[in-house]
Order: C-alpha cells, then sequence, then structure tokens
C-alpha cells in the first residue's frame, strides 16, 4: 500500500453544505463566508516578506512566552465542531482541538490526529495517530471516535452535520483498533484534497445519548461540544471561555500530543509556544487596526488603503498572502436579469466579453487594489499547477482587448445575434425604443473596495460601452436570500439544442432561466467564489452544465463543459489530467460565465516579533511551532 | 385617589400594554413566514431530499401545524415564564444572551444615565443662573458641541486619540476584567464620557429654559427676600419645578440613545452589549434573540414611562390624580 500521492487525479464533486458555503470568497456576507481560510489553493512560494520568514531555519527549540492574541470583524455562531460552518469559528474551534489532517507549503499531506493511505483511490486507510486522549472520562482516541460520529450521525437522515453529504455512499468499517477503512463509491485520489475526509475527533460517549433519541437539537446545544470540554490532548490550547460577544480565550495546553509526534520536528516538542492566546470580537475596523498598531493585537487584516501605511510601521510587519477567491461582476442570465429592455443580453457570450473588455483591469489592480492583487483571467489563479498558461488564456480589459473600440465591436457582435433591436445612439448604448441602456449592480454595504470596484465599473462602462450603471449597496445576507438564491422549482430548458433537465434543483441553481429570485437585479459584486486550485474538479458543481449545482445567474455554458469535467475525472495520468483543465479553463475565459476581476491579496499584519507566518495560502499549516523572537 | 391607588393603576396599565405588545408580536410572527422551515426546505433541498416533506416535518416539530389559539397561548405562557427559547446565531438560551448583553450594557449605561441626570440639570440650572455670561455661552457651545456630533464618529476620534496615539487607554474591550476595577473604568471612561456628551445637551438646555421662567418668580422674589442663599433658591425653588417637564425630556433622550446611539458606540468600542447583540441577531435573522430583545427594550420604555408618570406626581403635587 502506498501513501497517498502529491499528485492525483479523479477526485469527486460532490459539494456539501460546508463546501456550498465556502464557495463563497471572502467577498461575501461575513455570516455566509463558510471554511474559505481552509480550503483550496497550493501556491508557488512566493518570497516572503516583511521580515516574517516563517519557520525554515530555527533550530533552538523556542521558549514559551506571551500570549497570542488576534481580533476578528464577527462573532462566532457555533463552537459546536459538528456544527460549524464558518470559517472564523472553524480557527476558533481550531486553537483547542485539532482536524485529522493539514497540507504544508509544498502542497504535501501533514498527518495530524490520523494517516490516509491508499492503493488505488477507492479503499482509503486511516491510521490514528497513538497517544490522543480525550479530558477524563472519555478516554483514548481511536478508530471508534471516528467511525460513530461517520456512521450515527453523518450518515444518518436525522443528525444534519455540516459534514453530512461528505460520506454519502462511502462504507467505512472499523479495522483495527485505532485504524478504519473507507470504501469509495467511485476511486478519487484527490480525496483528502477535497476536504471530505477531514474530521474532529468526537467522544462516543457525549454523542451516544443523542443518538438513541435522534435528539438533533440536544446535540446541536450540547455545552460539552460547544465548549470543547472534551479537547484532552487534542489541542494546543485548552478553551477557558467563549462569550459570545467578545470572543475566546484560551490556555497554554501543556499535553499537546504534538510534542510528542513522530512527524513533527524537535521545533515542536514543546509546542505551543505562548501561554495563551485569545481571539476578540471587534466589529469596527478602526478599531481592529488601532489593536494591530498598538500590540494589543498580534495580527489583524489590513485593507489595501492602508497596506503602505502599515507596511512602512516598524511595529507592524505586512504579509501579502495569496488566495483563491476571486472577484466577479456577476451578470445576472436569468428571466429577472437585463431589466433594461427586452431581452437578455448578459446570455451572449459576446456582451460578456465586451463588459470584461470594457473594465480596465490594470488601472482596477493599481487604482483600487494599489497593486495588491492578481490578475483574474481565468478560473484559477496564476499561481495555481492547473492554470493553462498565459500564451493559451485569452485575456480581457487589458492590451488590445480593452477600450471603447473593442468592447463596442463585441458588443455589435451581440446585438446582431439578439432578436431586438439594440444599438449605439453615439456614445450611448440605446434599446429597441431608443432610451438609454440603465442597469443596476449591487456591492456590500459598508465595503469600501467593493464600492469603489462598483463605481470603478460604472465609470468604465460609461466611457467604454455607454451603458449606465446605477451603483447600490446593499446588506450581503439579504442579497443572498432575496436575489442570489430561489426556492428550487426544477424544470426542463433546452442548451445548445439539447433538452436539458434540472433533477436536483437547488436554493443557487433552482432551474431554468425560468425560475428567478424573489427581486429582480442586473449585476452584483456582493458574493466573490472560491476557484479551488489545490483541487479544480470541484469547479465542476459550477460549471459542468447549466443544470450545475451552483448557477445562480443562469449561466449555459456554450462548449462541452460536462464533457471536459468528465475527462477530467478519468484522466489516468497527470497530463491528461492537466490537459482536461487546461481546455476547460481556456472556455471559461473565452465564456466569461462571471466576468472575472481580480484576486485580490490577503493582507495580514502581524506583529513583527512573531515568528512563524508565511505569505503563502498554507499559512498557518504548522501554527503551533509560531512564537515570539527572543 | 391617593398616590398609591395611582400607582397601582399605572401598573396595571403598563401590564396591558405589554400584554397588547406581545399579542401583536405574535399575530406578526404568525402571519410572517418562519425562517426556519425555509432553512429545513433548503437543506432538504442540499442533501437531495424533498423540500415539501421537511417542510412539513419541520412545522410539526415546531407545533405550527397546532390551532391559532393554542399557539397564542403557549406563546405567551413561554414570555411570561421567561422561556425564550435558543438562540441560534449565539448558541445559547435567549434569556443567557440578554443577560450577558445587558450585564455590559448595564457597566457603561448606568455611570452614563447617572452622569446626565445629575450634570445635565446641574449645568442647566447653573446656566439660567448666570444667563448670557461667558459661563452660560460655554456651556451651551459644549452642549451643541455634544448633542452636533456624530457619537459613532466622536468615539472613533477619541479612541485614535487616547488608544493609539496616546496609548492611555486598551483599544480592545477586555471582558475578563472585574466590574469595579480601574481597568474596567479605564476602558470605559470613553464610551461614557461620548455618551455623556451626546445626552447632555438636550437635558441642560432644557433645564436652563426651563429654570430661567422661576428665576424671575414671585416665589423666588420672596425667598431672595427672606435672605435664602443663591445656591438653595436654586437647589429647593428652581431645580424642583424644573424638573417636571424635564423628566419628559430625560426618559424619551435616554430611550432614543440607548436604542440608537449606545448600538454605535458599543460597535466603536467592542463592547458585547445589548445594542450590538439585538443588531447582530436583526441580521442573522435570529428570530427568538429579535424577539427577546424587542420585548427587553418594550419592557425599559413601559417601565420608563411609568417612573416618569411617578416622578411626576412626586415632584409636583398639584398633579391631581383623578385626571389621569
Amino acid at each position: 500500500m502506498r501513501r497517498r500521492s502529491k499528485i492525483g487525479y479523479g477526485a469527486g464533486t460532490r459539494v456539501d453544505r460546508r463546501q456550498w458555503l465556502s464557495m463563497l470568497g471572502a467577498v461575501g456576507a461575513a455570516g455566509l463566508a463558510g471554511c474559505s481560510g481552509d480550503d483550496g489553493g497550493s501556491p508557488e512560494t512566493p518570497d516572503n516578506g516583511g521580515g516574517v520568514r516563517g519557520l525554515d531555519g530555527i533550530e533552538e527549540r523556542p521558549t514559551v512566552s506571551g500570549t497570542y492574541d488576534t481580533v476578528t470583524s464577527a462573532s462566532f455562531t457555533t463552537l459546536n465542531p459538528l456544527y460549524n460552518t464558518e470559517s472564523g469559528a472553524g480557527t476558533a474551534i481550531g486553537r483547542a482541538l485539532d482536524q485529522g489532517y493539514t497540507f504544508d507549503a509544498d502542497d504535501e499531506y501533514v498527518p495530524l490526529l490520523y494517516d490516509m493511505s491508499t492503493d488505488d483511490g477507492e479503499v482509503w486507510v486511516f491510521d490514528v495517530r497513538e497517544g490522543l486522549t480525550f479530558s477524563d472520562p472519555y478516554g483514548a482516541v481511536d478508530a471508534e471516535s471516528f467511525v460513530y460520529q461517520i456512521e450515527e450521525l453523518h450518515q444518518s437522515d436525522w443528525a444534519l452535520t455540516a459534514n453530512a453529504t461528505d460520506w454519502t455512499g462511502v462504507n467505512v468499517e472499523r479495522t483495527g483498533k485505532r485504524q478504519f477503512q473507507a470504501e469509495l463509491p467511485e476511486p478519487q485520489l484527490l480525496w483528502p484534497e477535497s476536504f471530505d475526509p477531514l474530521e474532529y475527533p468526537i467522544p462516543k460517549g457525549v454523542l451516544e445519548p443523542y443518538v438513541d433519541d435522534e435528539n438533533v437539537e440536544g446535540l446541536r446545544q450540547d455545552e460539552e461540544l460547544l465548549e470543547l470540554r472534551f479537547s484532552g490532548n487534542l489541542g494546543a490550547f485548552v478553551l477557558d471561555e467563549w462569550d459570545r460577544g467578545a470572543g475566546t480565550t484560551y490556555t497554554r495546553n501543556d499535553e499537546y500530543y504534538i510534542q510528542d509526534a513522530d512527524n513533527w520536528s524537535d521545533l515542536f516538542s514543546n509546542a505551543p509556544y505562548f501561554e495563551g492566546a485569545s481571539i476578540s470580537v471587534v466589529e469596527e475596523q478602526a478599531s481592529r487596526l488601532g489593536a494591530l498598531e498598538t500590540g494589543e493585537a498580534d495580527s489583524a487584516s489590513v485593507p489595501p488603503e492602508r497596506f503602505e501605511e502599515f507596511d512602512n510601521d516598524p511595529d507592524v510587519s505586512m504579509l501579502q498572502i495569496p488566495q483563491p477567491f476571486n472577484r466577479i461582476l456577476s451578470v445576472n442570465m436569468r428571466d429577472n436579469g437585463w431589466n433594461a429592455g427586452p431581452g437578455n443580453l448578459f446570455r451572449y457570450v459576446a456582451f460578456r466579453q465586451a463588459i470584461a473588455t470594457a473594465i480596465g483591469t490594470d488601472d482596477l489592480i493599481e487604482g483600487v487594489y494599489r497593486g495588491l492583487a492578481e490578475p483574474h483571467h481565468t478560473w484559477q489563479p496564476a499561481w495555481s499547477r492547473w492554470y493553462p498558461g498565459d500564451d493559451e488564456v485569452p485575456f480581457f480589459g487589458t492590451g488590445d482587448r480593452y477600450g471603447a473600440g473593442p468592447a463596442r465591436e463585441l458588443a455589435t457582435t451581440a446585438f446582431d445575434r439578439s432578436a431586438f433591436d439594440y444599438g449605439f445612439d453615439g456614445d450611448r448604448m440605446v434599446t429597441p425604443e431608443g432610451d438609454q441602456v440603465t442597469l443596476d449592480v449591487y456591492h456590500s454595504a459598508g465595503q469600501e473596495t467593493a464600492q469603489l470596484i462598483a463605481e470603478y465599473a460604472a465609470q468604465e462602462l460609461d466611457d467604454n460601452l455607454g451603458i449606465e450603471l446605477d451603483v447600490q449597496a446593499i446588506d450581503g445576507v439579504r442579497f443572498n436570500n432575496e436575489f442570489w438564491t430561489a426556492t428550487p422549482e426544477g424544470g426542463t430548458d433546452t442548451v445548445a439544442g439539447e433538452s436539458v433537465r434540472w433533477d436536483a434543483p437547488t436554493p443557487n441553481n433552482p432551474g431554468p432561466r425560468s425560475v428567478t429570485s424573489n427581486e429582480e437585479w442586473d449585476m452584483s459584486l456582493v458574493f466573490g467564489l472560491n476557484t479551488y486550485p489545490r483541487n479544480p474538479l470541484t469547479n465542476a458543481a459550477f460549471f459542468d452544465g447549466a443544470n450545475a449545482r451552483y448557477n445562480p445567474v443562469g449561466y449555459y455554458p456554450e462548449f462541452d463543459a460536462g464533457g471536459l469535467f468528465e475527462r477530467a475525472r478519468t484522466a489516468a495520468t497527470e497530463e491528461e489530467l492537466a490537459a482536461a483543465f487546461a481546455d476547460v479553463f481556456v472556455e471559461l475565459a473565452r465564456e466569461q460565465p462571471y466576468v472575472m476581476l481580480a484576486f485580490g491579496d490577503s493582507l495580514t499584519g502581524y506583529n513583527p516579533d512573531l515568528r512563524g507566518p508565511i505569505e503563502d495560502f498554507a499559512n498557518g499549516w504548522n501554527a503551533p511551532g509560531w512564537h515570539f523572537a527572543e | 385617589m391617593g398616590l398609591a391607588r395611582y400607582v397601582v393603576l399605572r401598573v396595571v396599565w403598563a401590564a396591558v400594554v405589554s400584554l397588547v405588545i406581545v399579542t401583536a408580536t405574535f399575530v406578526l410572527m404568525a402571519a410572517a413566514p418562519n425562517p426556519a422551515i425555509q432553512e429545513a426546505a433548503t437543506q432538504a433541498a442540499l442533501e437531495g431530499g424533498d423540500p415539501q416533506q421537511a417542510v412539513e416535518r419541520e412545522r410539526e416539530l415546531r407545533g405550527l401545524d397546532e390551532p391559532l389559539h393554542v399557539r397564542y397561548l403557549d406563546f405567551l405562557t413561554s414570555i411570561y415564564t421567561l422561556e425564550w427559547g435558543w438562540s441560534d446565531h449565539r448558541s445559547q438560551p435567549v434569556t443567557e444572551a440578554l443577560v450577558e448583553g445587558l450585564y455590559y450594557t448595564a457597566q457603561y449605561s448606568i455611570p452614563w444615565t447617572v452622569l446626565t441626570v445629575l450634570i445635565g440639570p446641574l449645568v442647566g440650572v447653573y446656566s439660567a443662573a448666570n444667563m448670557y455670561s461667558w459661563r452660560d455661552h460655554a456651556a451651551t457651545a459644549f452642549a451643541f458641541f455634544g448633542y452636533a456630533i456624530p457619537n459613532f464618529f466622536f468615539g472613533i476620534v477619541l479612541l485614535l486619540l487616547f488608544g493609539v496615539w496616546l496609548d492611555w487607554i486598551p483599544v480592545v474591550y477586555r471582558t475578563d476584567v472585574a466590574v469595579f476595577s480601574l481597568e474596567n473604568a479605564r476602558q470605559l471612561a470613553l464610551p461614557v464620557f461620548v455618551l455623556v456628551t451626546g445626552s447632555i445637551g438636550a437635558v441642560m438646555r432644557v433645564s436652563r429654559n426651563e429654570s430661567a421662567e422661576f428665576r424671575d418668580a414671585t416665589f423666588m422674589k420672596t425667598a431672595k427676600a427672606k435672605g435664602v442663599s443663591p445656591f438653595r433658591a436654586y437647589a429647593y425653588h428652581v431645580m424642583r419645578p424644573t424638573l417636571v417637564p424635564l423628566s419628559t425630556t430625560l426618559v424619551s433622550q435616554l430611550l432614543a440613545i440607548f436604542l440608537g446611539s449606545s448600538l454605535l458606540v458599543e460597535v466603536v468600542f467592542g463592547i458585547p452589549g445589548l445594542g450590538r447583540l439585538t443588531f447582530e441577531a436583526l441580521v442573522a435573522q435570529d428570530t427568538n434573540l429579535v424577539l427577546g430583545a424587542t420585548f427587553v427594550f418594550t419592557f425599559v420604555a413601559v417601565i420608563g414611562n411609568l417612573l416618569e408618570d411617578i416622578a411626576f406626581s412626586v415632584l409636583d403635587p398639584r398633579i391631581s390624580y383623578d385626571d389621569r
């Protein structure tokens, strides 16, 4: 049996609720952002900057000192590991309770609580680490700690846990005291990268009473789960208190298992290296940045417009961390989109290309992001190993494909295809009735960057396409409920000459274009999405057909998306896989299902004395070794 | 009718008002779609189940298939026995959440209220006694400044000045310090100052204008003629009649700020109080918690009005109970 390979192929494409939420990027509503910090990318490691070099080259064992205090903008809904779907709460849980495994900066699988191995990608063997214990009276962590929760909760029809659909169709069996195996319905060599098999350890003794009664409310509200009282030696810290409005406080866990773990170097032999930790909920950005500046917080996110100021501050070390959540201009191709006149021009590829051509991405990145973002031309960041290469991907909004001339040419192509007589009257784009084309664009209220992008897009579309945009701010939750999602209805429609049925409609793809949300809308900057560079097959959920599971905008692919994703799914070699992905991403760049604008970097300020953070999407994978310089 | 009977009647009336509000809330809730049911349908759809079946199961589970009067009685029982349900947004019982919020809100709102009630009328009467002097102008300028500047903005400016630049006070609010400790006083000094400046203006101006009326009243002339000291004359003879109209201003002012400004101040200073709790519950559509918070604010308003009425009667014995 071989250990799981670094590169694999044939991963699954099922998407569970947690992943649904994780598809919404950082620009979405805070309450909806899922495990966005945990999923996704495997960037090439860029040069470190800002004086923070990670843990490379540190040979002496650090001393335990200080507390690691961070601030966050939103409070946590739950710390119950079985029901959490938020990234912020995931971080709070993670301080006190490890999960099964992680990935390092080289994209290598790193076992934490269990190692995973497979021969064929179909049967996966889990070896639970020795020496893991829950708090009294729950005893040692063993295979049963995982098998019981998978079989009795995740695979039940009553518990509705966050990981419920991860285990659908998977046959789980205990094969030893500390070993179990999972047999998948079809081989998946990228299974760990999908994070489906990522679990927290939960004592059987806590779960049993609820399982016997099928008591989901009781399980959600159990105080031992909510306050992580069972965490034993399974986390770097022990949770002292969760003050719902204020945040969490922790003290060092002297018994942390990683101190004795074989696969972790001597550097971790006394981990963690802080006496305590805290996460404070501070909603006001000015206050969070103030806390970073005064040293009350050891880490905080910094908006692009303040990056330079903090970068020049000797008391703060700024990191520019690449990430795979994109900034897109969503255009509504459903029947309640394009409210300027008859016929929905967004449905024509040429018209979406015209919009992409009219919005200059170079100025956007320099002007709005102050250079702290990467261009977004296709559904992968350029640092992804699956990015097809600059020569193959058609770029819009830059070079020859930017400006009024090329944009109007593309728009005219779309007009020709439309049954309605749209056109240009001087500088203005006009409807068949001769009225100015006016559309609305929504952005998240209170997000300065989003507002700037909306205003920039409005100016560019006015200058280059003669479209008037009405910029409107909206709360993310309201946008999600009333505009972005709809009641699933299903139905049938003709797509590229073939009949397509919506057999499993979801709120995010409720049916054909005739099925619409409660409110009309034209364009939106409210949500960004995950591009899944670690396991791009997950993107099939967005694009493998008009009836893909996540398609709020009503996009109907004009290329054989389903066939290409199937090619990737059944690829036998890495080359075949890369070729299939290249075709997918070239086509997506051409069709612009969402008008792709930029990948904003995650800008994080740290205490300059802190050793450990790196400018890499895997930042934090070795957090137990982080420490303050002496 | 004596004072005791009047107070009893007012209390009964307050109870009736609260029942009307609770009933109206129930009617609105019964008419509105339940987000939990929508969520159950969504969850079922995501997992390939039957949304309609999930909706029915959820309705049954939540007792929504019962007749309306049964649900109403259940609702009333729960409200008056403080069983206000579970807050999904905070993963704790609603009453516990509200008590936690009140605990932090009280820590700044009690000193704020006390200071407003003490300083506002005093400065107002002082202004009236020194009308059109530089002291009056200074007090007026201070009052208008506090009234005009938005609390939210003022809070950020003060936090930057004293927290970030001068480093005199902590930027992150800490919940682990003792209530009666120097550390807590330090971290609450700015929020209390911002709120006091915001609320003192109206109180001070009303008391200044009201007391100006009594400054030249005949009873003041009599008092002066009898040799009463100016302090005693103002404290006893001007302040008391001034407080009657002022009590109306005080209650409405404090309630308005309690609901609006305290949220903004809590956001700026990171205080996990009732304002933020309510706002977050609204955004997260946490129905139980929103209802609970609404009841708290409603009861505060009802009790505030009750106290105002009683204060009227105590402050001015000439006000007849029979007409009220």
